[in-house]
């Protein structure tokens, strides 16, 4: 092998469906040096591969399967892995992230990166052991859900250590947001993955192996990874790490609503009356059996709970997250939590995004109660707020584009484009993805960020808690004392634009490595310093060392996603927010009457980003000076560069 | 043998860092199959067991072993002397908790040494369920309540320490 980068496996999968033929190539040496890994060399593929041209559903999409330097190595936490794709629910740039143990894996099985070309002409997974990779027959496991899946992968293959990613019945049926399950309740969850899978019939792949994976320096890449460490261990963040590993992500329920951003009612407020009942405490005390973490990670927020009786028996199995809380309790003004954790589990094991089907069925409830849909259009279901029958129900249909919920099947936007008439008002979404749990009328920034998003309406790519849970000295050390008092403000429109860019390309970066955004989004502990500290030492790759090229890196990936929907035609004119979010202000709670100033926010963000502010189109020179001459020379071809 | 490792199983997350440290420590990369000790999982019944070798009173692997690889070394631990073991896998079947395996790589036994005195995944538990305890009631104690996990799921019935 001549990919002389250590921490990585070395090798990536070009796999072709058509033929079933699986070729491995060795890992590009300027991948890791300009991209890393993750989603910036997933950025630098599917920059290539696909286009303005290419249906999502079709052969001609491709499905990229990433990890990063420090998946699999000792970094907590670097048990995360990536997929992305062309979104067959949005169109546009698709990716998605996923914990657990899988993506280690994918490296001890000897691989960085996986791409899926074509399609097969019958179902297969792809198997990885050691070096090796093959496309197995998957006809006996179509039709089946994500656990019996992976059940039968790991008993096939006699290896109950091995780890899965794997579509379920939604997938298999192309919902447009049909997501890949990784090892039983982990979710790569937005954007459809799952979906584009189906469409090339591949049922999922799993990963055995015992390879090892080097440092270039491990004295020196122990000692930088135990700085990093004693950065997490700091008494500042002490009760962030408690809080996570008691409660998880379930214990921002009550953070959020307590600031009113909790989205209530397909988004109408940002507090919820009952959010007690669907809160941390009650599933810490009631149902929370145990406690788990991906691989390698000291943070632990994964728990697992139970529900021991009643017509929502279940688990043990991984406990919903926060946002499927969201969308299935608050925004559909349901507080039963123990249906909630039963929805939750029938998407992970119909392979569906929780957070666009809940909040899909919230809109469909709201249409009801507006009369903009009755029984006539539902097959007789009735979807008054909060009936957790009728939810059920339409999980189901959903999964199967059966009844109406092969319409709600679209996602909001196309529904609301079949539906006509005022329906548009009530699909929250950007770009086509509908809205995860936050709002901007009660947090300024999050406005920007959705706006921005290369993948729609998401607070995974930037959102910023420094404002949101105040950590002043976090925004003074990154952007001085003079901004500091303006950025601390939460509904202050001020300097966001320069938050939310410098965000980011920090996320970019993470994304790439691949890491979580527990320990760099909350509490917000890992910072560019942390990559200049730890990639050197294990890859060998000097530069890094250098702040300013991590920097660089996670700008010219920021650029290089976003001139990929620019391409597809996406303008400042789709960089906004739902109606409801821009123009309706906050009509209770703690938030009530706020309303972001997304227009002060794009220019700021837009200017720092050297782009034209009238189209978001990129200046050709910045591309040149981040090595994209290549994105410079597409786009100018296209018009689509901002004058210089 | 005065020492030994304990697990609380109550408080491992299953997170798997102990792997990687004993990993780095044993074989100077990052390789968790390479581990001495080992977490068994299995998500459908929320189970999870870490494995590591008792340094046991009887050792059933000493016994089963025909080249007279598994020896206790000067400092009183239980140990494989690589060059000796032929990889033949009897220690494996004869130990009934699974402390001992064969290494993926090198295809020799592999099992805990307690790294000298110091082990690296003690300090790479950041949940704090990994210790060495000396070889006392109190520790043999601890000991029975951290395998207990382990001799449910195989069916095993014990005595009391």
């Amino acid at each position: 092998m001549t990919f002389p980068y250590k921490g990585y496996a070395g090798y990536y999968l070009d796999i072709d469906l058509e033929k079933g033929k699986v070729h491995k190539k060795e890992m590009e040496k300027e991948w890791a040096r300009l991209y890393m890994g993750g989603t910036g060399v997933a950025a630098r593929i599917l920059w290539e591969r696909t286009g303005p041209e290419t249906d999502p559903l079709s052969p001609d999409n491709v499905v990229l399967v990433g990890t990063g330097p420090l998946t699999g190595v000792m970094f907590s936490p670097s048990g995360r892995m990536m997929f992305a794709s062309k979104s067959p629910l949005t169109g546009v740039w698709a990716e998605s992230h996923a914990g657990g143990f899988f993506g280690p894996e994918i490296k001890y099985a000897g691989f960085d990166f996986i791409i899926f070309n074509g399609r097969s002409p019958k179902p297969v997974y792809l198997l990885l052991q050691d070096g090796r990779a093959e496309l197995k027959d998957a006809a006996h496991l179509w039709g089946r859900e994500t656990d019996v899946t992976t059940d039968m992968i790991r008993e096939e293959n006699r290896d109950p250590s091995m780890e899965t990613a794997v579509i379920g019945p939604a997938g298999e049926n192309q919902v447009p947001y049909g997501c890949v399950i990784v090892d039983y309740y982990r979710a790569a969850g937005r954007t459809g993955l799952g979906a584009v899978l189906g469409s090339k019939n591949v049922k999922g792949i799993a990963a055995s192996g015992a390879l090892p994976l080097e440092a270039h320096d491990m004295d020196k890449y122990l000692e930088a990874n135990e700085e990093e460490m004693a950065k997490l261990h700091d008494p500042l963040w002490t009760e962030s790490i408690a809080s996570l590993r008691k409660y998880g992500t379930t214990d921002l329920v009550a953070m959020i609503n307590e600031i009113g951003r909790l989205p209530t009612k397909n988004h109408w407020t940002g507090f919820f009356d009952e959010a007690d009942d669907i809160g941390p405490e009650i599933i810490a005390n009631k149902y929370r059996v145990g406690q788990e973490a991906c691989h390698g990670c000291a943070i632990g927020c994964k728990y697992i709970y139970r529900v021991k009786e009643g017509k929502f028996r279940g688990g043990p199995a991984g406990g919903p997250e926060y946002e499927t809380l969201m969308a299935f309790g608050s925004n559909c003004l349901n507080s039963d939590v123990e249906s909630i954790f039963y929805l939750g589990q029938r998407c992970d094991l119909l392979g569906m995004d929780t957070i666009s089907c809940g909040k899909t069925i919230g809109f469909a409830m709201e249409l009801w109660e507006k009369g903009i849909i009755d029984e006539s259009d539902t097959g007789g279901i009735d979807l008054s707020w909060g009936n957790v029958e009728s939810m059920s129900e339409l999980v189901e249909l959903i999964a199967r584009k059966e009844g109406v919920g092969a319409l709600l099947a679209k996602g909001t936007r196309k529904a609301a484009e079949e539906i006509g008439g005022e329906a548009w008002k009530y699909a929250v979404h950007v770009k086509g993805l509908e809205a995860s749990g936050q709002d901007p009328r009660a947090h300024q920034s999050v406005g920007l960020t959705y706006a921005t998003n290369v993948r729609g309406a998401d607070h995974l790519r930037s959102l910023s808690s420094l404002e949101e849970l105040n950590y002043p000295e976090v925004i003074i050390n990154r952007f001085g004392e003079e901004k500091a008092e303006a950025i601390g403000q939460i509904m202050s429109p001020k300097y966001k634009g320069e938050v939310i860019k410098d965000i980011e390309d920090l996320y970019a970066v993470v994304d790439s490595a691949v890491i979580c955004k527990y320990g760099t989004m909350w509490p917000p502990v890992f910072y560019f310093d942390t990559f200049a500290n730890v990639i050197p030492p294990l890859t060998g790759m000097k530069e890094w060392a250098d702040m300013n090229y991590v920097r660089d890196v996670g700008a010219r990936i920021s650029h290089l996603r976003r001139a990929y929907n620019h391409r597809l035609g996406i303008t400042r004119e789709d960089e906004t927010l739902p109606r409801r979010l821009l123009k309706e202000p906050m009509p209770t709670g703690p938030a009530k009457g706020g309303l972001p100033d997304l227009d002060y926010m794009l220019d700021e963000y837009y200017e720092l980003r050297g782009s034209d502010k009238e189209t978001g189109y990129p200046k050709k020179s910045r591309l040149e000076k981040l090595d994209l001459g290549f994105v410079a020379d597409d786009l100018e071809k296209r018009k689509m560069l901002a004058r210089q | 043998m005065n020492r030994f490792i304990v697990v609380d199983t109550s408080l491992c997350t299953g997170c798997r860092n102990c792997e990687l440290a004993c990993s780095i420590r044993n074989t100077g990369t990052f390789n968790p199959r390479q581990s001495r000790i080992q977490v068994l999982k299995n998500e459908a019944k929320n189970l999870i067991l870490p494995v590591v070798c008792l340094q046991c009173e009887e050792p059933l692997c000493e016994e089963a072993c025909p080249s007279g690889a598994i020896r206790v070394n000067e400092a009183g631990v239980l140990t494989v002397k690589e060059e000796i073991c032929i990889g033949c896998q009897n220690c494996v079947t004869a130990c009934v908790y699974g402390g001992i395996e064969i290494d993926p790589v090198t295809k020799k036994a592999i099992k805990c040494d307690l790294c000298g005195g110091n082990p690296a995944c003690v300090d790479a538990c950041d949940y704090g369920a990994i210790s060495v305890v000396e070889r006392d009631e109190e520790g043999l104690q601890t000991r029975l309540v951290g395998v207990k996990g382990a001799a449910r799921q195989m069916g095993v019935e014990m005595e009391d320490a």
